[in-house]
């Protein structure tokens, strides 16, 4: 008997399974392959634009993402470093083997943790409430709570031109019986599709023809745990394709899968393949290809950019018309893979499916794309499977709380067409998600769940307290513009004309703190010593926090606003036969059913006046079916 | 889940059918019943024996267990095709109120409600046959009481403002779409939008919205009509004039100064809108209690005026007591000249011998339709001001932050602004359209 039974090991998987365990209760992992653990199954980089914030959230809560990036990569680099700090992305590429090796060691480390290699045929229930799951060699294990987080597997099929083979990842198998099992409790599936490029042996290029893509001169690590990276630092590089490439793949169009009709799920927009991009966009000359090295040694190189699922042939011929891949020997070739999902809109917002006591899914297979949103929506739906277990109260992140707040909710109140990846323009209270606050805003919530481990919560207080200070420092310190001081304000490159506190100066958009700081020490003392106890990126934080002051006021003010709305609860017994309410609302609204009038108000397609009917009768409180 | 609870969402929801008579209850030639909702249809083929063809003007036999009610013309709409986008009935009846009451009561009797004022526009709108700015228009259209007001609401409704507003729209989606795949794509190698392009179309969607705010001096002018009031000194003729230009006598004219004491109002039709002329007291120090009361009220009037008319009698000239200082933009008139000639180049008229008044009423009509006649698009109502001012404002506040050198995301943030409020005409943009500019305009994805 267990508590919780997790379905797969893949990046959701496994922060589900390490976040229970972290809470006290007996987790069973249950993979196909124990090896697979953690494995990258897409490109050997892990963060970015919006997801690198969703990788600080991660370790913000005591995930483990962070943490296995940090001991892994091998090229460190902030996206955005130019623009303000809510949309800085923090990035890594990986080594792959050394990734799910430290997933898989992080697991080990947890002794509530069992690893079950095997297949689930089905999953067990009584009426609507989950027990456990049955193998495929009949062992039965029982449980209170199942998370699936079978990604790409469910009733999976791989393309490469004319070839098809069932599969989730190269070399390994489908879970054909899985997506029954869901349809048996009344859910709808949907199919997608997403696509990897061909992978290149590394010692057939030639790298003097690549432009080289260097990470950051001083990595930042992802997590508050780490004070060191490990691993030596390498370059990616970048190739463009031309259109030598692009008449090739347009004779050859007839037998790319997308467009031979052998294809009909839906891909991702932001993610298209080559054959798209070549149709789409004909007028484009050239694509970036960004180079990636697997690893320190492994022998491959991912070719970001040119993902495909033309037949090999074609393959070989558009990478050797690539600078520098004259003599390329493609290790494996590109594929398109096809995939059940379950439309998100059938989940509560703790990632519960409706109706169904104990069943939780994250990942990929509620229509995300990526390892971040995996992660995240694993770390959740693990946080309200212990909860349930521990029948303690459900944890719903919210939009101005952090980004896989903003994700789980497009989630379940929207669904999704395609693939889902977080932007960070899907969270209309950007401002307030930078990586800078992540500690303050999500390590309290893991630290009252009793799922945030005692170094963590040190590290997180001593840097929060660390960052307040300088905060408060520089708010209360002012200067005049005395001789003296515009001697040595000069040397930092500021001027000054009337007294005005540091924190005035630094909203300025030359302000240079590392510059200030090495100067104003005889003058400012405290100043100095509040600001050298930070570090870099620290430091970062508290002078964008501190630049953009009044915009982060006025956001959260909104937000203010919007949790009121949202406190305006819809019961769950609602009934949207309301007079006044179109056809087409009641649809949307009986659909989603949404928990509270915030966000029955982000439902697509919900227009304002439908919103003001429905919270008519809610204050009237006549909503009883 | 229990087996079937999806299918709720797929089942057909019982939307209430409504009913509501659609002409004024009184006796006339014909009398319009209109029935709208899920049941319009049975509700006419128990009560008319036949659900005619769809759009098809039918003679129909109204009748109600067995009884007669009227012979009737109806016409039935299948959804989406109707005004309010639901299926809908019309019934064309005889014009005594005693049928309509009848017919609607048989109506009731058949399933149906009396529909709530303005239901079924609220319909349209709900079904998303109108925006809110058509919506509107509608009951302005129906409030009219000139061809120019007519006009204006009747563009408002066929979406002049509303287009107007979209082009706006438009101009902000490019703008957001492209600073927002800056931030999000930094990576893609393109440069989204520069930051002159951003700025001219920032800068063209301020001057838009300060041009649409001003329209709604004359559009409010235009709905609501205008006031204008006749101002001067006791017995300079403003009653005379009133009389003159209502063409009946409405106030009492005697030599006596200090008649009129309260305030006299007659709406005529000036330039295609409707003025109410207001007739005041006499402007003097009287010490009587009751006419200095309706002094002060004359002064308040002319204060809230959109037109002022200043009469002085040509013969006194102005004196002491006149208050033309605090009135400059009145129009000044010398009455009585065929006592007295008006002053050399100054606009004078003599009711009594009929001179000079055709060439006020032409001055008054230039004015009017100089001045206050409002083209077709203009804001009409306070909502639509503040939704383009708010739209203009924090339009304002994103050109500051371009030019003080700040980053998109805090650009962005005023210009999300801009969308909500001037969503309340069009609709604020969604994120899913952004989404949808981006990846149509630019070959996003490494």
């Amino acid at each position: 008997m267990f508590d919780v039974i997790v379905i797969g090991g893949g990046h959701a998987g496994a922060e589900a399974a390490r976040v229970c365990a972290r809470g006290g209760v007996r987790v069973a992992l249950v993979t196909m392959l124990r090896d697979a653990i953690g494995r990258m199954s897409c490109n050997p980089a892990i963060g970015g634009l919006a997801k690198g914030n969703l990788v600080k959230e991660i370790d913000a809560l005591g995930g483990l993402m962070g943490e296995a990036t940090d001991r892994a990569g091998i090229q460190f680099k902030v996206l955005n470093r130019s623009k303000g700090p809510a949309v800085q992305g923090p990035r890594a590429q990986c080594d792959r083997d050394l990734y799910s090796a430290a997933v898989q060691q992080i697991l080990a480390d947890e002794p509530n943790v069992t690893i079950v290699e095997g297949s689930v045929f089905s999953l067990l229930c009584d009426r609507s409430t989950v027990r456990g799951v049955m193998l495929k060699d009949g062992t039965r294990l029982d449980a209170h709570a199942v998370i699936v987080t079978t990604g790409t597997f469910l009733q999976a099929l791989m393309h490469s031109g004319e070839v098809k083979t069932v599969g989730g990842r190269f070399g390994e198998p489908s879970a054909e019986t899985l997506s029954d099992s869901l349809r048996g409790f009344g859910l709808k599936l949907g199919r997608l599709k997403t696509g990897t490029p061909p992978r290149v042996d590394r010692n057939s290029v030639d790298f003097t023809k690549l432009e080289e893509a260097p990470g950051d001169h001083k990595p930042r690590p992802f997590s508050i745990l780490t004070d060191t990276l490990l691993l030596p630092q390498v370059l990616c590089h970048l190739t463009y394709t031309s259109t030598v490439a692009h008449e090739l793949i347009r004779a050859n169009l007839h037998r790319a899968p997308m467009y031979s009709g052998q294809i009909n799920a839906t891909g991702p927009r932001y993610c298209p393949s080559i054959e798209d991009k070549v149709v789409r966009f004909a007028e484009k000359e050239r694509h970036q290809v960004f180079v990636e090295p697997e690893g320190l040694e492994h022998p491959w190189l991912y070719l970001n950019g040119i993902s495909t699922s033309l037949p090999p042939d074609v393959q070989d011929a558009v990478v050797r018309s690539l600078p520098g891949f004259e003599n390329a020997v493609i290790a494996r070739y590109g594929y398109a893979v096809e995939y059940d999902f379950m439309n998100p809109e059938q989940l509560d917002p703790t990632l519960q499916v409706r109706g169904v006591d104990g069943l939780f899914l994250a990942g990929q297979i509620n229509g995300t794309s990526g390892y971040e949103e995996a992660g995240a929506q694993g770390l959740l739906a693990g946080i309200n499977a212990l909860q349930k277990v521990r029948n303690g109260e459900p944890v719903i992140l919210r939009r101005d709380q952090a980004y896989a707040g903003v994700m789980i909710d497009d989630l379940v109140t929207q669904g999704t067409a395609e693939p889902y990846r977080m932007f960070t323009s899907r969270a209309e209270h950007r401002l307030l998600l930078g990586c800078d606050s992540v500690y303050e805003r999500l390590s309290p919530v893991a630290s009252r769940l009793g799922i945030l481990d005692d170094e963590r919560k040190r590290r997180v207080d001593a840097r929060v307290m660390r960052m307040q200070k300088a905060r408060n420092v520089a708010e209360s310190a002012s200067l005049t513009p005395d001789r003296d001081t515009l001697v040595w304000l000069t040397a930092a490159n500021v001027s000054l004309h009337e007294k005005a506190t540091i924190a005035r100066l630094m909203q300025r958009a030359d302000f240079d703190i590392d510059r200030f700081v090495d100067v104003c020490e005889p003058a400012l003392p405290e100043v100095a010593e509040a600001f050298r106890a930070l570090s870099a990126e620290e430091s970062d934080g508290v002078v964008s926090q501190l630049r953009y002051a009044g915009y982060i006021d006025r956001q959260q003010r909104e937000a203010i606003r919007q949790i009121e709305e949202e406190g305006l609860r819809i019961p769950a017994e609602m009934s949207y036969r309301l007079p006044g309410l179109s056809r087409e609302m009641v649809e949307k609204l009986s659909f989603v059913r949404p928990v509270s009038l915030g966000q029955a108000s982000r439902i697509p397609g919900v227009t304002p006046a439908a919103i003001s009917i429905v919270r008519m009768h809610l204050r009237r409180g006549a909503v009883r079916a | 889940m229990q087996p079937g609870e999806l299918n709720e969402a797929t089942q057909q929801p019982e939307i209430d059918t409504i009913v509501a008579p659609a002409t004024p209850l009184g006796r006339g030639a014909l009398a319009i019943v209109r029935i709208d909702g899920p049941r319009s249809a049975a509700i006419l083929q128990r009560l008319g024996g036949a659900t005619p063809a769809a759009r098809m003007a039918t003679l129909t036999q109204l009748t109600i267990a067995g009884e007669p009610l009227d012979e009737c013309v109806a016409v039935r709409y299948a959804a989406p095709h109707s005004f309010t986008g639901d299926d809908l009935v019309e019934l064309t009846l005889h014009g005594s109120p005693l049928l309509v009451e009848r017919v609607i009561a048989a109506v009731v009797e058949s399933g149906a409600r009396l529909a709530e004022p303005g239901e079924f526009t609220e319909r349209a709108v709900l079904n998303g046959k109108l925006d809110l700015v058509q919506a509107e228009s509608i009951a302005d259209l129906i409030n009219s009481r000139t061809a120019l007001q007519a006009r204006l609401s009747l563009g408002n409704l066929r979406g002049v403002l509303s287009r107007r507003a979209a082009v706006i729209r438009e101009s902000l989606l490019k703008v957001i779409s492209r600073l927002e795949a800056a931030l999000d794509f930094s990576e893609e190698g393109y440069e989204f939008i520069t930051g002159e392009d951003a700025r001219r179309e920032i800068e063209r969607a301020i001057s838009e919205t300060s041009a649409m705010a001003e329209t709604f001096r004359r559009g409010r002018a235009t709905t609501t009509g205008l006031a204008a009031v006749i101002l001067g000194r006791p017995n300079a003729g403003k009653s005379t004039l009133l009389n003159r230009l209502v063409g009946s006598d409405r106030a009492i004219v005697t030599p006596i100064p200090g008649t009129t004491r309260d305030i006299i109002r007659e709406t005529i039709e000036i330039g295609g809108l409707p003025v109410t002329i207001a007739d005041t007291a006499g402007l003097r120090s009287s010490g009587d209690v009751v006419e200095e009361i309706g002094i002060a009220r004359a002064r308040q009037a002319a204060e809230d005026a959109d037109i002022v008319l200043y009469l002085v009698d040509a013969a006194t000239g102005l004196t002491s007591e006149d208050e033309l200082s605090a009135f400059t933009d009145a129009i000044v008139i010398y009455t009585k000249t065929d006592l007295a000639p008006a002053p050399p180049g100054k606009t004078g008229i003599s009711v009594t011998a009929e001179r000079g008044i055709d060439e006020l009423l032409l001055q008054l009509d230039s004015l009017v339709r100089d001045e206050f006649a409002a083209p077709e698009g203009s804001l009409v109502n306070e909502r639509q001001r503040q939704a383009v001012l708010g739209c203009n404002e924090a339009l304002a506040a994103a050109l500051g932050a371009l030019n003080g050198g700040l980053d998109e995301q805090v650009i962005l943030v005023d210009l999300y602004r801009a969308s909500t409020s001037l969503g309340l005409l069009t609709g604020a943009i969604t994120r899913d359209e952004v989404f949808t500019e981006i990846f149509s305009k630019f070959c996003i994805g490494k």
